[in-house]
């Protein structure tokens, strides 16, 4: 490792912020979060760009990441030798990484082959931005692979203590609890997608054994986006070339110094070739404006190739299977599915943040395009009615920010009974749990009392439950809760027509009729 | 005092004291304590000492288990859950007649996290000393026969409640759309384990074949406020209606019975209740209750 220069402390200092804004994703008995893992997306040019040629409009807080992007075409890649967290950690790793040759297959244009993709995509409303980059791999692999695992590890020894000593565990429970408190994730929540997550994550790792930073200098999105515009930066290393007699700089530098000129949407800024030159000859210093230099960016057909291909990325990949698309549930005040893909991107932190673990990466419910989306899946947990943690945590305002009173009247979906399973209508027998759990303060489930003959011919009164799909914002406790195991006998399903429910059908206001009364 | 006379002092305290018990009990009548005003940390005082003070119940030294209604992500005023302030003083008096330890919890519907904090029950206790304001874990629900179960046969039941020296029972007033209303009987769902929707089929005998088994020892129901629609979780303050009003008892069918009133309701229009009285665990004829105002 290497010695604590001013990047190195940087490095670990965001990656530490980032780590305790990842820990802090979780409800801590406050309505609102004050900070949490967002702040590094706000801050991440590629989504930002991404969202603003999907959104071809203005989106004030994505703010920090244009900032980072035009700070970037002044300085340099700073944002990848100072920010990073995923840098940080590569530069943490790779001594402990013994190397073999570069792969030549990767130099050159393999990156931009990414970039170029993606951000055409995102023209065409398709934001798949958040699919390679850094910071979204990384909080998806904590979210869905490393967190869940360290907390079910922690809470199966814990569960396994209580089986060997009993109660006499409450002892160590205030220790228990500081953990589970700061460091534990509150539900085991275990994710689909954390193998593909974990295997991306792993993959840049071991490419670290080519050679160092591999993933930054030649695939990543966001380095590459930078790097374009770090070409135009007037502050640079002199010499640019690499000095005849020393060349100290090829072991010194992570990024660049493979060839003989310093390849400056390479360079991170990390200063180590200034501070170790035998010679102290390398100074980073304003040189005035030569946007020609470094040769050509990118080869003209790469660059069409790049444009084509995000066309059909775009185009192609926009194949659904209807009977996925009934239960495709969105997050609460996502109102219309293509806005939704535009602005979304897909980093994971509305499933972090879910406090009944309700949201899951989607496999295939919303086709390829839809790949790592959020999905709300009822019978695993449901949207609490009074929370608006999703719409706080979202980057992009993909989940819009409302205040609880609005988010209460948009509508998820619609649920529906299914009668053949449904208790009172299938056995004849009492049950209403969902009327009991929905939480609209009218009831939009409500029920009749009905009297009829059991299997046995003897009278029964029996309550049968209804959906007043007027007040019902399809929250999904009623499916949660339907105490029949596997289907359940309520389901909601998706709706086109998202419009929010009707002021005062939420408490407060004038009270609305039973429509059906 | 030589040794003769301190013997009869002693026996006719005892008497005494037999005769007072007696007396407070009505030759075997299930009392109620009934105390209303606005200040509801101390009509819930006024009601427990009514009954005997805490100090019948509780011996120094010994765990207590407090079970409110905190199912719900709703606030005090909403009705869904216990008062905040009437559990602090259940908690309270507890402490003052020397117990250990009071833990408070309950398996709530929604999400615990919200539902502790929105109730303010757990705000309201933070940082008394004793006390203990945990989550339920899964791991500590124990399957318990159900000896004379008519319903259900065994269940799951939480330890704490069980371990518990004195289980006491908090529950809030309110309308419940399967069984009109959710009383004391049906507060200790919140001990129960698994699919505990599933006694839905049969609630009435299932909770009276619980409450065989987990004997409340004290019961005090929150009438401050109660719900008298679109419960149990209400939601709408127009459904919410202020008595301020707290019953304390040691019968739990009869407290039951006695806050059935309160809703205009008789005690036998709630099939809880009389499921429960059937199987002999309380009194619901009111004729047969004495109540006095504290």
């Amino acid at each position: 490792m290497k010695k604590f220069t001013s990047a190195r402390i940087s490095q670990l200092l965001f990656l530490a912020i980032f780590l305790v804004l990842f820990l802090m994703t979780e409800y801590r008995g406050s309505d609102r979060i004050g900070v949490a893992v967002n702040a590094f997306f706000r801050a991440d040019a590629l989504t930002a760009v991404s969202t603003l040629l999907a959104a071809r409009g203005w989106v004030p807080f994505l703010l920090p990441g244009v900032v980072v992007l035009i700070l970037s075409a002044l300085l340099g890649r700073f944002f990848c030798g100072w920010l990073c967290p995923l840098g940080t950690i590569l530069d943490l790793v790779t001594g402990r990484i013994r190397k073999t040759a570069p792969l030549q297959w990767l130099k050159g244009s393999v990156k931009y082959w990414l970039l170029l993709p993606l951000l055409v995509a995102s023209l065409f409303n398709l934001n798949l931005a958040g699919l390679l980059d850094p910071i979204a791999i990384l909080v998806r692999v904590l979210t869905f692979f490393a967190h869940p695992l360290v907390g079910e590890t922690a809470r199966s020894g814990w569960v396994g203590l209580y089986r060997i000593i009993g109660e006499r565990r409450d002892v160590l429970d205030p220790g228990y609890h500081l953990l589970k408190d700061y460091l534990l994730p509150f539900r085991d929540t275990l994710y689909p997608l954390a193998f593909l997550s974990a295997l991306i994550f792993l993959l840049i790792i071991f490419l670290e054994r080519f050679e160092t930073r591999n993933w930054c200098r030649n695939l990543c999105p966001l380095g590459a986006l930078l790097g374009l515009v770090a070409r135009l930066s007037p502050f640079r290393r002199v010499p640019a070339k690499i000095c005849a007699d020393c060349q100290s700089c090829r072991d010194l530098c992570p990024t660049s110094f493979d060839r003989e000129l310093l390849q400056k949407e390479e360079c991170i800024l990390c200063m180590e070739c200034q501070l170790h030159c035998p010679n102290q000859r390398v100074r980073f210093r304003l040189a005035g404006f030569h946007p020609a230099d470094g040769g050509v960016v990118m080869e003209r057909r790469v660059l069409l190739g790049g444009l084509v291909g995000g066309f059909f990325l775009a185009k192609l990949f926009r194949f659904r299977d209807p009977q996925a698309q009934a239960r495709l549930l969105r997050p609460p005040g996502v109102r219309s599915e293509g806005e939704f893909l535009e602005k979304c991107v897909r980093c994971g932190e509305c499933m972090k943040v879910c406090l009944r673990s309700a949201l899951y990466p989607a496999l295939s419910q919303g086709g390829i395009e839809g790949l790592y989306t959020p999905v709300l899946i009822p019978r695993l947990g449901y949207c609490e009615y009074n929370c608006t943690l999703c719409g706080q945590v979202c980057p992009t305002g993909a989940i819009p920010d409302l205040p609880p009173e609005r988010k209460k009247r948009e509508v998820i979906g619609k649920a529906v009974f299914d009668k053949n399973h449904c208790i009172p209508f299938a056995l004849r027998k009492e049950c209403i749990v969902c009327e009991e759990h929905c939480p609209i303060p009218q009831k939009a489930i409500r029920s009749e009392e009905v009297t009829e003959r059991d299997f046995n011919g003897r009278p029964v009164t029996v309550k049968k439950p209804y959906v007043v799909d007027e007040l019902c914002n399809g929250c999904g406790i009623c499916e949660n809760v339907c105490p029949l195991e596997g289907k359940a006998g309520i389901e909601v399903f998706a709706v086109k027509d998202r419009t929010p429910l009707r002021e005062g059908e939420t408490g407060g206001g004038e009270m609305i009729d039973d429509p059906y009364s | 005092m030589d040794r003769r006379s301190f013997l009869r002092v002693l026996g006719l305290s005892y008497l005494f004291h037999r005769w007072l018990l007696r007396d407070l009990a009505a030759a075997g009548m299930p009392v109620l304590a009934v105390a209303e005003g606005t200040d509801y940390g101390q009509i819930t005082r006024r009601a427990i000492n009514a009954l005997g003070g805490m100090g019948r119940f509780v011996k120094p030294g010994q765990t207590v288990v407090v079970k409110p209604n905190m199912g719900w992500d709703r606030n005090a005023e909403q009705g869904a859950n216990t008062h905040p302030l009437v559990v602090k003083a259940v908690v309270e008096a507890c402490l003052n007649a020397g117990a250990k330890k009071v833990k408070v919890f309950d398996r709530s519907c929604n999400d615990e996290r919200r539902c502790y904090v929105n109730s303010g029950i757990e705000p309201v206790l933070r940082g008394m000393k004793g006390v203990e304001v945990k989550y339920i874990a899964d791991e500590r629900f124990r399957k318990v026969p159900i000896a004379k179960g008519m319903t259900l046969k065994e269940w799951e039941l939480y330890d704490e409640a069980l371990n518990a020296d004195v289980f006491i029972n908090v529950p809030v007033a309110k309308h419940h759309g399967l069984t009109r209303l959710t009383l004391a009987l049906k507060n200790v769902m919140g001990v129960m384990g698994g699919n505990r929707g599933s006694i839905h089929k049969k609630i009435d005998g299932a909770l009276a074949d619980i409450n065989s088994v987990l004997k409340s020892h004290l019961v005090v129901i929150d009438a401050t406020r109660i719900l008298t629609a679109h419960g149990p979780q209400g939601g709408d303050l127009r459904d919410v209606k202020v008595l301020n009003k707290v019953i304390a008892g040691t019968d739990i069918v009869a407290a039951d019975a006695y806050a059935t009133t309160l809703f205009g309701l008789k005690p036998a229009d709630i099939a809880v209740t009389v499921a429960a009285y059937k199987r002999g665990l309380g009194e619901m004829d009111l004729k047969k209750i004495r109540i006095i105002k504290a």
